[in-house]
């Protein structure tokens, strides 16, 4: 009985919860700025006795904007872990070993993250040796240049993947001046380089490690008020800097780009069908309405889907993508093709479809079913303390604020068939889309 | 904490030896897990890859009343699809939906697994896919999972394990939908079955679940299976492939598993020695920090698949037989030879030397808060619970940090030179110029190391003699497998 009784309390709570917020983000936060300008952000969960703590630098591939320092955001997120006077790396490894902690970074282009997974009773220990690393790093030259051959290593294992290639070459074909130009990685000439950049890294950290860049968030089995004592505690001397990146500008593309990748071993074509997109936007519909589209038009249950990978089973990868940026990106269609001689025809049916989607607006019962899914994806992806914080730190990356995520769901709410035409009219257009398509080099070839 | 209960029904009737876990909790989601008890070691000898087709045909294609197509649609608004996972053992079908619309995903979800449509054209797609993931996604884009498989084929040579669960292509061409329709028949029961639920589903749900599947045949789990064949000397296979680096994977059988008396202490060697994609392990420190070798370097004594692109592991891959692993990312041709006698330099100072007072406290402890984070997903902990059943102990959490508050120091080192060493290996490189590398592999000459900056006398002191560090390799030991004859 007692059993029963607590689901049935369970059920009420969801339910008012339903009721009286349309909140796709569950969770109440508390976002706060330190006086030196660093920002945190508290999100207590249910999730019993972890706490995930994510720390974001504003900065990412799209601020490497000298030439040859391609790679640098995230060569940086390798030397972040080696250390400081207080905490040598063995020590910084021994307090993360004690607090059994999984702990990791990554890099993007518009972000660099670093998180650690920990069981509650350690977060001023960790959180006190993670303000001394963004404060006091300190790296010698031979650290730095050994650092280098593990990034190396990471392009290495990388490089077995045609996709990574595939982008590598759709960025450099459909960009001219914007750092989105090369990934994140960066061009293997220039990670080559990086032993000889031991200056130039000081020059990084002492631009972007600073607090207004940064934004500190913790998740889990927390009490607001104490985190904040601890980050006033451990992060509140940190000295704000005054380095603006000049991000420069793409200019409007002037006409269709094509280019072609071979690969040295046997795969499957690859095809890439791409247009200028929009940025990131939480108050203009274009971004929503072409997230949207990318399913209506290229997800599992699209017409075209059905059509190249069920019925007639020449495509075994299907998917459009209008990732968040900050800076206008890229929206693309990704198809894998079974037999080289079917490229060509899949390339005319993925244009056909963008030519449909610009002449007719869907019905508004599909658009709905698309509402649904990202909504409902959205909320079955937030099951624990990390993926809250990681989340939280991909929206952070792009405005500061968890509170983008509902205004974005709410564009999301509102869109109709026409917003979704009308974005399609303005960005997928023949001047703006760059085709790269990526097949077995063919024997004889140059090697 | 969540509940853990475990329902064991050995009631006569229809249910009979149908195992139930259920995780309820308050949660707006709940999550199905529906294993049975086999996979590709009860694949017939002439046909690898039939267990992992039938369960991707289930999962992957239509049931009797809907086409894939309308199963897809009907699952896209509510972000949910059904994933299986074929092991040698256990095959998985598991989902997530909201309680929102948890009625409308399971009458799809129960379809699905119980009424499969067998229809031609989803046979030929899932078949095709089959091939392509061999063929291309791991033969060819994955130098690193492609070693780590071959080891794995290679040192099961002969038994039921000895094959890739997704099978080989000359096999998958040949398989018909009758094949796996048969499978299904044969070994789809509930005698090996165990339904898993976990998160805010209501009681009455279960009942449903459990009478749902009560109407299957009865079906038996995989019995005892054969010991792997034995290792008498070192021995290494090089894949051929036209790519940028070397990849190794290094290992061999060892006979211990979860619930195992030495298995604890395996774990805490494990985890010094290479803790899965953490800096803190030893190879890690040695290799890559200290000499900028590659990008990582870890150690396992359970299997791990797709370790490149998740930091824990998936659940039900619980096996009655493993192998301790070490898996070398991938280093720059100059340096192989180097970095694989560094390896096994490593590996037999841990084996003669085992871990210190210092160094097993530390990773005693790490651990017993460590495995709080494998379950950190509802869905983990349900497959967790679902393997603790399979292995006969307790909630793994528990039997693990119960385990390592009596453990000591003598008993990891006890147990790490009853179960690992560092000869008779069996080593799989992926590698472009696989003479080449077979000539550097049984020579005696010194691979010396040079860096691009300064290192510690220590570090170079070591060097030396690492750079003649023997593999124990017989020339008669080496063999070059072109990468298009793998998996074939």
């Amino acid at each position: 009985m007692a059993s029963n009784f607590a689901w049935l309390l369970a059920l009420a709570g969801l339910s008012a919860a339903a009721a009286t917020s349309p909140r796709v983000f569950p969770f109440a936060y508390t976002q706060e700025d330190l006086p030196n300008g660093l920002r945190l952000v508290t999100i207590p969960t249910d999730y019993p006795n972890i706490v995930a703590l994510c720390i974001v630098v504003q900065t990412g591939s799209r601020n490497e904007i000298e030439p040859g320092k391609t790679g640098f955001a995230h060569l940086f997120e390798h030397v972040m872990f080696k250390g400081t006077e207080q905490y040598p790396p063995e020590k910084y490894e021994a307090v993360l070993k004690r607090a059994g902690a999984a702990s990791n970074a990554f890099t993007s282009d518009d972000l660099t993250a670093y998180h650690t997974t920990f069981s509650k009773e350690d977060l001023e220990t960790i959180l006190a040796m993670e303000a001394d690393r963004f404060q006091h790093l300190k790296y010698s030259p031979a650290e730095f240049k050994t650092e280098t051959l593990a990034v190396l290593g990471e392009y290495n294992k990388n490089s077995a993947n045609p996709l990574n290639k595939l982008f590598e070459v759709l960025r450099e074909t459909a960009f001219d001046r914007h750092t989105y130009r090369h990934t994140t990685m960066g061009f293997l000439k220039d990670i080559q380089d990086m032993p000889n950049q031991y200056a130039y890294s000081l020059q990084f950290f002492d631009r972007y490690y600073r607090p207004e860049y940064t934004t500190v968030i913790v998740a889990g089995d927390i009490e607001t008020h104490s985190v904040r004592a601890l980050v006033d505690r451990y992060w509140g001397n940190w000295k704000r800097g005054n380095y603006r990146a000049a991000i420069p500008a793409e200019l409007p593309q002037q006409g269709p780009r094509t280019n072609q990748v071979e690969w040295p071993t046997r795969t499957l074509p690859w095809l890439a069908v791409s247009y200028r997109g929009p940025a990131y936007s939480d108050t203009a519909k274009d971004m929503v309405a072409l997230d949207a589209l990318s399913y209506l038009a290229f997800s599992e249950n699209s017409d075209l889907y059905q059509k190249l990978v069920i019925q007639e089973q020449k495509v075994d990868v299907l998917e459009g993508d209008n990732e968040d940026h900050v800076d206008p990106y890229l929206f693309t269609v990704l198809a894998r093709v079974k037999k080289p001689q079917d490229v060509a025809y899949v390339e005319q049916q993925v244009l056909e479809t963008v030519k449909q989607f610009r002449e007719r607006a869907v019905s508004g019962e599909r658009l709905e079913a698309v509402k649904k899914h990202l909504r409902y994806s959205f909320s079955l992806r937030l099951d624990n303390s990390e993926t809250v914080a990681l989340t939280v730190a991909s929206y952070v990356a792009l405005r500061r604020t968890p509170a983008t995520i509902d205004r974005v769901y709410d564009l999301y709410a509102q869109l109709t068939p026409d917003d979704v035409r009308n974005a399609a009219r303005r960005y997928l257009a023949e001047q703006n889309r760059t085709i790269v398509t990526l097949a077995t080099r063919q024997a004889g070839g140059a090697k | 904490m969540t509940r853990l209960l475990l329902s064991l029904l050995f009631a006569s009737g229809a249910w009979a030896q149908m195992k139930v876990v259920t995780l309820p909790s308050r949660s707006a989601l709940v999550n199905i897990r529906v294993v049975w008890g086999v996979g590709a070691a009860a694949d017939p000898a002439d046909k690898p890859g039939l267990a992992n087709l039938t369960a991707a045909l289930l999962a992957d294609g239509g049931t009797r009343e809907l086409t894939y197509k309308q199963v897809l649609d009907a699952l896209f608004p509510m972000a949910a699809s059904v994933s299986n996972q074929v092991d040698k053992e256990m095959t998985t079908f598991s989902g997530q939906t909201h309680v929102d619309n948890l009625t409308a995903y399971y009458k799809l979800f129960r379809a699905m697994l119980l009424d499969p449509g067998w229809r031609p054209d989803d046979f030929q797609r899932v078949k095709d896919n089959t091939i392509n993931f061999l063929r291309v996604s791991l033969r060819g884009n994955n130098d690193e999972e492609l070693g780590k498989e071959v080891l794995y084929n290679l040192l099961y040579e002969g038994t039921p394990y000895g094959h890739h669960n997704a099978g080989t292509i000359s096999s998958l061409e040949k398989l018909t939908l009758e094949d796996c329709r048969r499978f299904y028949q044969t070994h789809y029961g509930r005698a090996n079955l165990i339904l898993g639920l976990a998160g805010g589903y209501p009681p009455p749900f279960l009942e449903q679940m459990r009478k749902d599947f009560s109407g299957l045949p009865e079906g038996s789990a995989t019995g005892t299976l054969p010991p792997p064949p034995s290792i008498k000397h070192t021995r290494a296979v090089i894949v051929e492939k036209d790519t940028r680096s070397v990849a190794y994977s290094i290992g061999y059988p060892i006979d211990v598993r979860r619930g195992d008396p030495d298995y604890p202490a395996l774990l805490v060697a494990q985890s010094y020695f290479g803790q899965h994609r953490e800096s803190g392990g030893l190879l890690f420190q040695r290799m890559r920090e200290l000499r900028g070798l590659n990008y990582g370097d870890y150690a396992y004594i359970e299997y791990f698949p797709r370790g490149m692109f998740q930091f824990e592991p998936s659940p039900n891959l619980a096996r009655q037989q493993q192998i301790f692993q070490m898996w070398i990312r991938p280093v720059e041709p100059p340096t192989a030879k180097f970095a694989l006698r560094l390896a096994l330099y490593e590996l037999d100072k841990l084996v003669s030397e085992g871990l210190s007072q210092e160094a097993f406290e530390r990773t005693r402890d790490f651990l017993a808060k460590y495995v709080n984070l494998l379950t950190k997903t509802k869905s983990a902990e349900l497959g967790y619970a679902i393997d603790s059943l399979y292995y006969g102990i307790p909630d793994y959490n528990r039997y693990v940090k119960s385990a390592l508050a009596r453990l000591t120091r003598e008993q990891v080192n006890r147990a790490i030179r009853k179960h690992l060493r560092a000869d008779r290996l069996q080593i799989v490189a992926v590698s472009r110029n696989a003479e080449a590398l077979r000539s550097a592999l049984e020579s005696d000459a010194p691979s010396p190391m040079t860096y691009n900056s300064p290192k510690p006398p220590e570090i170079l002191e070591e060097d030396r003699i690492v750079e003649k560090w023997s593999l124990g390799l017989r020339p008669e030991d080496i063999r070059i497998i072109p990468v298009e004859k793998i998996f074939e």
